[in-house]
């Protein structure tokens, strides 16, 4: 389906729930509920005119002001992809795994959850694979973040 | 080493001892010089250049440099790429694991000081010597396999100078 059959097709399908984000990529951008997470996914992937059974990739957003989530998936049996995301708050961000739905999403969702301190719910087995094993100054990829070994970039004009 | 810590002992009961412990010196040094195994041992983007320095066109075999894959047989230590807070304290632990003499080379900007990763980064290691003693550096991003040869020439220029009872 091209970009303007997906995005018709997609705010039919799952009505009221979903809000299309303008771009000028070649995929559409949709952004969803967190709450909807879950029924958003099973849709894509089990609507048989979208069949998107693959899952390109998932990664966190801190804006400053919130945080975010994109997900990229695909179908390559009908060859179209889109993106879409969820936005929490940043002291309170919690979403739903879609593993369920995609398996790989699991080593995605730890990183998220490792990197960026959001709390990934029913997530099978969320323990550190990528910072060091003695690691203790929190979530790297937030803004602002700070340690120990860290110089920032200087302002250069 | 077990040899090498008690051939000053054997040799001073010779007489004419000082001449006999010179020449095992130099032929000791010059033997570890020209067979210098190295670690197979690469993190990142420089252990494409150091395969290629290994491979035929460069070729670190004519120098007397053959890859182990155990730091057991290993005399010196390449650090080719970046080295990140979760892979430090296991390159430490080569390091202790390779049997004595050994040397360390750090190749390129990120086993010397952090390299593109010196600024803005949460996970590397500001350079290799902070947590193992390195004998050559050679800069570059990655060093040309000319530069990483000359690099293992000094180490070898730097064992020649050594005495054996220095070697530790
Ligand atoms: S110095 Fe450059 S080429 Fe070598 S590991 Fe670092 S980034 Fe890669």
């Amino acid at each position: 389906m091209t970009k303007a059959e997906l995005t018709a097709h997609i705010t039919a399908g799952f009505t009221g729930r979903v809000q299309v984000l303008e771009n000028n990529q070649p995929e559409p951008y949709f952004i969803v509920n967190p709450d909807d997470l879950v029924a958003f996914a099973r849709y894509l992937h089990d609507d048989p005119a979208l069949q998107m059974t693959f899952l390109m990739n998932l990664a966190g957003v801190d804006t400053g002001e919130r945080f975010e989530v994109v997900y990229s998936v695909c179908s390559y049996q009908l060859k179209h992809r889109l993106l879409f995301k969820i936005q929490m708050p940043r002291d309170n961000a919690e979403f739903d795994t879609v593993m369920q739905v995609w398996p790989a999403a699991n080593w995605y969702e730890r990183e998220v959850w490792e990197l960026f301190g959001m709390t990934v719910r029913n997530h099978p087995n969320l323990t550190r694979f990528l910072l060091a094993d003695d690691w203790n100054e929190g979530f790297p990829m937030r803004k602002g973040w700070t340690g120990t070994d860290f110089i920032p970039l200087p302002d250069r004009g | 080493m077990g040899v090498i810590k008690k051939l000053p002992v054997y040799t001073e009961h010779i007489p004419g001892g000082a001449l006999v412990t010179t020449s095992v010196n130099s032929v000791l040094t010059l033997a570890q010089a020209k067979s210098l195994w190295y670690l197979l041992f690469g993190t990142a983007c420089c252990a494409i250049e150091l395969m290629a320095t290994g491979a035929s066109r460069y070729d670190f075999d004519r120098l007397g440099m053959i890859f182990r894959a155990s730091p057991r047989q290993a005399d010196i230590m390449l650090v080719a790429g970046t080295i990140t807070h979760k892979m430090a304290p296991r390159v430490k632990r080569i390091y202790d694991q390779m049997a004595q003499p050994r040397y360390v080379l750090a190749m390129g900007g990120c086993a010397i000081g952090g390299g593109p990763f010196y600024y803005d980064s949460y996970s590397v290691l500001k350079g290799v010597d902070k947590i193992i003693p390195v004998d050559v550096f050679v800069p570059g991003c990655p060093p040309r396999p000319e530069a990483l040869l000359q690099g293992c020439l000094e180490v070898g220029k730097k064992i020649r100078t050594l005495k054996i009872d220095e070697w530790s």
